[in-house]
């Protein structure tokens, strides 16, 4: 029986039961014994879903602090002897991962967004260079297997519920670190476009109904964005614009709504993950790149879209 | 003569009004499009223009010009700003910039002869539109089009991007009015064809203002068939396919209006949407009908013979969108000055060169290698690459284009980056024996090898600069070489 | 106050082009640069030395002898000393040797902070400098959008962190390493011209493993614990591509989409 550690998904917590599709992936379905290390108060998402618990004790460490953290899951490894150690690709993850990892000496994949299994072997998946291409990359030495996940890489369908056996860690931490959090205060939600994550961007093709873009974008948590087209005419400010006069955006989502994609407004466009485009001519070069091409007027769709979106969220 | 004298002067000569010295103004009028990115963060390294003056005709200029070279005050001619190779960069303290703008009229259209009058300071695109309506073309469509004027557009030698079939500016211009620095006005009559000795039109079309002032043109018109315009778009495996392809065309006689010919690198930025990496050719033919016709045979027939090389067709409607996108407006220049503004880097510097046939893809070839291996910035291009987009019988042009990051102060720009890169294009085009300046002038930055360029022939174009401008007052530095300006040069 | 800015040469994404039958990327012609995260960090630092020009300060990269141009290019900034590990020996080490490498140099040189960027255009991993801090024993915070200069010195330094919802202030004790992002907007200064033709080919420091005295199989390939296998590209034309209509399946199917990505 495989034994796998999963750290707690800490902006996420119902999150962290996604990380044992990986496992699941590399042993099989029942094949393993699952831990998840919690530092949060509740477990109740997590329950049925892991064989084990275990909660850290309050106050042993502050959960901005890495290298206590680090402590932490090093002990239990030294207990448990783990096969495979899964880090949620956060921010706090991040800077775990990579400790634990030179601790037990052992390799480290970050970022996995998939996972192979060919001929025995579990080859693991990473984009890298900026997510130009993927990396197959191999575990070698003795350590466990150290990854951290890429948010929203897996989705874990649950089985049948486990008997989940909770326990306390209450060992003191030996190496905290010696940092301080001040003070935390809002993100200021900036305006800018090249800090959304979504971008809804309008062209040409919605000059009547470029207002609209704006409804889809709050659907979709997203801000707005423009070609120069727009800019041009005066419907759209130029701190929007997005090209090569405009701003180089890199969001997870772009949806080109009535733009037909010259090589001016594609030189913003930088590491786009998807890419939907509603044209009415389905050649237009912006076609070429998108994930779907929606074939026709761009106002109806988002029309058809809002209320789709509206029936969903009742 | 103080700068103060000068527009004192040019006031009474003129009327004050059409004397410019707002500061901004002149600032703008120190440099052109070759020292743009250090002219937009503001740290040009030339002085700037005594004044900027607007003569309403030939006689203006005229006394303009006398008194310019009464005084040895340096001249600049300029007419729509485009220029790219330092036409209309100032290289004297006491410059006087002498601008077209209110020599804005169309003079004359006459459909039954087929030829047009304008002034200097007519927008290209401003005739294009008048013709258009009665069913005419100018047959003359630089990329500048909507923005570049009458004057410019022949004191360069401009060539447009359906030269294949109408030529370059030289083809087109049947007559036109002059001024010399002396003040004399000459009027090269508008007939159909003479034999009167030389062909005096050369020496002003193509001068870039360092001769005469241009301040009268008339071109010929052609009847504008639209509605046949036929579009080919095909990958091809190499650049030298493509250029093969382009001269089977041309030498069996045919002239589509556009036969290009795209690098890999360059295809990449044009057609991103279909390229697949490879080298682009396309082909437009237009005209009457049954000319089409056989031109789109021959292009077909020039595609089936290499075909081992074209790895696929593209769709043609790609190629006519594409085609109508790509002039650039006054507001696509100013764009491009915002983008400077903000990102240190920049696209779009080019170097256009030609030679024969079997010359150009040497050229291309040397100049890829040996920027690659010794420029020592090339880490720094972002793009590099080229097409042929000018055919002729004998020959064809090559227009490099390379993008960099701009890792330097910004008035190292030019000598960092653009200007080390076409001296590497220049050299390998004069070592093979091409043209170093295939449209876009000589201006300031390829003086340096005018000598190299003409040979032998340089004696005349001295003898011309002697004959017409004896007091060396007509734009300093362009064409002609002069130490004095090597240190804004390198 | 010393400061050592650790850095890596990396190939511009945008440059790449992946050989996937022979499982290489392209990279001699890809361009090199100096990782843009690290560049904010090194900018901030020559920012401390303008105003304080007893400041001193380091640039470390390890990478191929290939890098070494690029390395020379800081050099002509206000660099007051730049360090290149390389060694053969060295070629194919992932981030744990790397680090332990980047570590033995580090360890025999004064400073009182060190400063990298957070993530790597290349490898997108920041693997490097948490296991850097972890070799020397020391904290190390990454996505610092904002050091206060006033509270930066051999004892201390307070900076920001920003994530998706909040920005945090923290206080760290010094030694310590302090990961710069992007985001920070650091812009390193330009090179002048007469900078930039100076020939500096003898002030950069090459360490080799003269130097360090690793044992061969603890580094390189032999010394690693992860293996790159296999390459696939990611490529725009890769995508399968939808065309759908602008009706009820359509609508759907972007529905969809935008649910299974999870931006609904
Ligand atoms: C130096 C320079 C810098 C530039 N910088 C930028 C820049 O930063 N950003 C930028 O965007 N552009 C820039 N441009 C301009 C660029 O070349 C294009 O002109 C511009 O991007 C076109 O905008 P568009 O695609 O929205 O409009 P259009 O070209 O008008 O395209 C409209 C598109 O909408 C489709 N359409 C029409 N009606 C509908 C409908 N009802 N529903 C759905 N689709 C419809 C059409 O099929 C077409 O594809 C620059 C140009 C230059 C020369
Ligand atoms: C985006 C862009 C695209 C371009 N595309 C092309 C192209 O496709 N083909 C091409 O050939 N060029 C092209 N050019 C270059 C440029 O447009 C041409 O050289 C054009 O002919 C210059 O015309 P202008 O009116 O802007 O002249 P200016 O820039 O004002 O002047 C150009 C030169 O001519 C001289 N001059 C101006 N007016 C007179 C006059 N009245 N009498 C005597 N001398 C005068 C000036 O002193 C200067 O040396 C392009 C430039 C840009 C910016």
């Amino acid at each position: 029986m495989k034994k796998t550690c999963i750290f707690q998904d800490t902006e996420k917590t119902q999150n962290t039961t996604d990380l044992l599709e990986v496992s699941e992936r590399m042993y099989g379905r029942g094949q393993f014994e699952s831990h998840a290390v919690l530092l949060a108060d509740s477990f109740d998402p997590l329950m049925g879903s892991f064989h084990h618990i275990i909660r850290v004790a309050k106050g042993l460490v502050d959960c901005y602090d890495p290298r206590g953290i680090c402590d932490i899951l090093e002990n239990l490894h030294k207990k448990n002897r783990f096969d495979s150690i899964l880090i949620p690709g956060t921010s706090l993850g991040e800077m775990i991962a990579p400790r634990l990892a030179k601790r037990l000496r052992t390799g480290l994949v970050a970022g996995v967004t998939d996972i192979k299994k060919e001929g025995g072997h579990i080859e693991i998946i990473r984009p890298a260079f900026s997510g130009k291409i993927l990396e197959g990359v191999l575990h070698t030495g003795n350590g466990p297997v150290m990854m951290s996940i890429r948010p929203n890489a897996f989705e874990y369908t649950p089985g049948d519920p486990l008997q989940t056996v909770v326990s306390a860690y209450t060992e003191p931490v030996s190496s905290p670190s010696a940092v301080t959090r001040l003070h935390v205060k809002e993100n200021q939600q900036t305006c800018d476009i090249r800090d959304s994550e979504v971008l809804i961007a309008g062209g040409g093709g919605v000059k009547e109904s470029f207002p609209e873009l704006y409804r889809l974008a709050d659907a979709l948590k997203g801000r707005v964005a423009a070609s120069r087209k727009l800019v041009d005419q005066g419907i759209a400010p130029r701190s929007i614009q997005v090209g090569q006069s405009g701003k180089t955006v890199s969001p997870r989502l772009y949806m080109a709504l009535g733009i037909h994609g010259s090589m001016q407004h594609m030189a913003g466009l930088r590491h786009i993950e998807s890419l939907i485009s509603v044209n009415t001519a389905a050649n237009a070069p912006i076609c070429s790149l998108s994930d779907i091409v929606v074939h026709g007027d761009a106002g109806k769709f988002i029309d058809r879209l809002m209320k789709k979106i509206a029936v969903y969220r009742s | 003569m103080d700068k103060n004298d000068i527009i004192e002067n040019l006031g009474k000569i003129l009327t004050p009004s059409q004397v410019n010295t707002d500061s901004e103004d002149l600032y703008d009028a120190s440099a052109d499009r070759y020292k743009k990115y250090a002219k937009v963060r503001r740290v040009l390294d030339v002085p700037v223009p005594a004044a900027i003056v607007y003569p309403t005709s030939a006689d203006e200029v005229s006394h303009v010009l006398a008194f310019c070279n009464e005084y040895g005050l340096n001249v600049i001619p300029r007419a729509g700003k485009t220029a790219t190779e330092g036409g209309l960069e100032n290289w004297k303290d006491n410059t006087v910039v002498v601008d077209a703008r209110h020599l804005d009229k169309i003079l004359h259209i006459d459909t039954y002869n087929m030829q047009a009058t304008v002034q200097a300071g007519v927008p290209l695109q401003e005739l294009e539109d008048e013709l258009r309506k009665q069913g005419f073309t100018t047959g003359h469509s630089p990329q500048s089009k909507p923005v570049a004027k009458f004057g410019g557009l022949v004191a360069t030698r401009s060539i447009g991007q359906f030269s294949t079939l109408y030529g370059g500016i030289e083809d087109m211009v049947v007559g036109l009015e002059c001024v010399f620095p002396d003040g004399h006005i000459s009027r090269i009559k508008n007939v159909a064809r003479r034999s009167g000795g030389p062909d005096i039109r050369h020496i002003v079309i193509g001068n870039e203002g360092s001769l005469c002032y241009i301040t009268e043109v008339t071109v010929k018109i052609f009847r504008y068939y639209p509605e046949n315009n036929r579009f080919y778009g095909y990958l091809v495996k190499d650049m030298e396919t493509g250029i093969k392809a382009l001269r089977e065309v041309m030498v069996n006689g045919f002239r589509p209006s556009v036969a290009r010919a795209y690098s890999e690198e360059d295809a990449a930025q044009h057609f991103y949407h279909f390229h697949k990496n490879r080298c682009v050719l396309l082909f437009m033919a237009e005209g009457p009908e049954g000319i089409v016709q056989a031109t789109c045979q021959a292009i077909e027939a020039a595609a089936e013979k290499f075909q081992d090389g074209i790895v696929e067709q593209v769709d043609s409607q790609s190629i006519a969108d594409w085609f109508n996108n790509l002039n650039w407006s006054q507001k696509d220049i100013d764009d491009e000055f915002e983008e400077m503004k903000e990102k240190d880097s920049h696209a779009g510097y080019t170097t256009e060169i030609s030679a024969d046939w079997e010359t150009i893809p040497k050229i291309y070839n040397n100049v890829m290698k040996r920027i690659r291996q010794e420029y020592p910035r090339a880490h720094d291009l972002t793009m590099l690459g080229g097409h042929s987009s000018h055919s002729y019988i004998n020959g064809t042009n090559m227009y490099f284009v390379y993008n960099y990051r701009i890792l330097c102060a910004p008035e190292d720009e030019m000598r960092v980056y653009h200007h080390p890169l076409q001296r590497i294009i220049v050299e390998e085009t004069l070592t093979l024996g091409g043209s170093m300046c295939h449209h876009h002038g000589i201006g300031k930055f390829r003086n340096e090898w005018t000598m190299e360029e003409h040979g032998t022939a340089y004696y005349m174009l001295e003898k011309l600069k002697q004959a017409f401008d004896p007091k060396g007052i007509m734009n300093f530095g362009t064409i002609y070489p002069q130490e004095e300006g090597a240190k804004y040069q390198k | 106050m010393k400061i050592i800015c650790v850095v890596k040469i990396v190939p511009d994404v945008d440059s790449i082009v992946c050989d996937v039958e022979n499982n290489i990327l392209t990279g001699n012609a890809a361009r090199m640069m100096l990782n843009p995260d690290d560049a904010c960090a090194l900018a901030f630092a020559l920012g401390v030395k303008a105003s304080d020009p007893d400041c001193f300060v380091e640039v470390v990269s390890m990478g191929p002898m290939s890098a070494r141009p690029r390395m020379e290019d800081l050099l002509r900034l206000a660099v007051d000393r730049g360090t290149l590990i390389s060694d053969p020996v060295f070629e194919g080490s992932d981030t744990l040797v790397t680090s332990a490498v980047l570590g033995r140099y580090i360890a025999t040189r004064p400073f009182d902070c060190l400063l990298t960027g957070s993530h790597s255009l290349d490898g997108g991993t920041a693997h490097v400098p948490v296991q850097l801090a972890e070799t020397l024993g020391l904290d190390q915070m990454l996505g610092i959008i904002r050091i206060d200069p006033h509270r930066f010195d051999s004892t201390r330094a307070v900076f920001e962190v920003e994530d998706d919802k909040t920005v945090t202030t923290y206080e760290m004790a010094m030694p310590g390493v302090l990961s710069v992002t992007r985001q920070s907007g650091y812009k390193l200064p330009y090179v002048t011209l007469s900078d930039m033709r100076r020939d500096v080919s003898d002030e950069l420091a090459i360490i080799t493993n003269q130097d360090l005295c690793f044992s061969e199989t603890d580094v390189g390939p032999a010394g690693s614990r992860t293996k790159v296998v296999n390459r696939y590209p990611q490529t725009y034309e890769k995508k399968d591509r939808h065309i759908v209509g602008n009706d009820e399946a359509g609508i759907s199917c972007v529905f969809n989409f935008l649910k299974q990505k999870g931006f609904l």
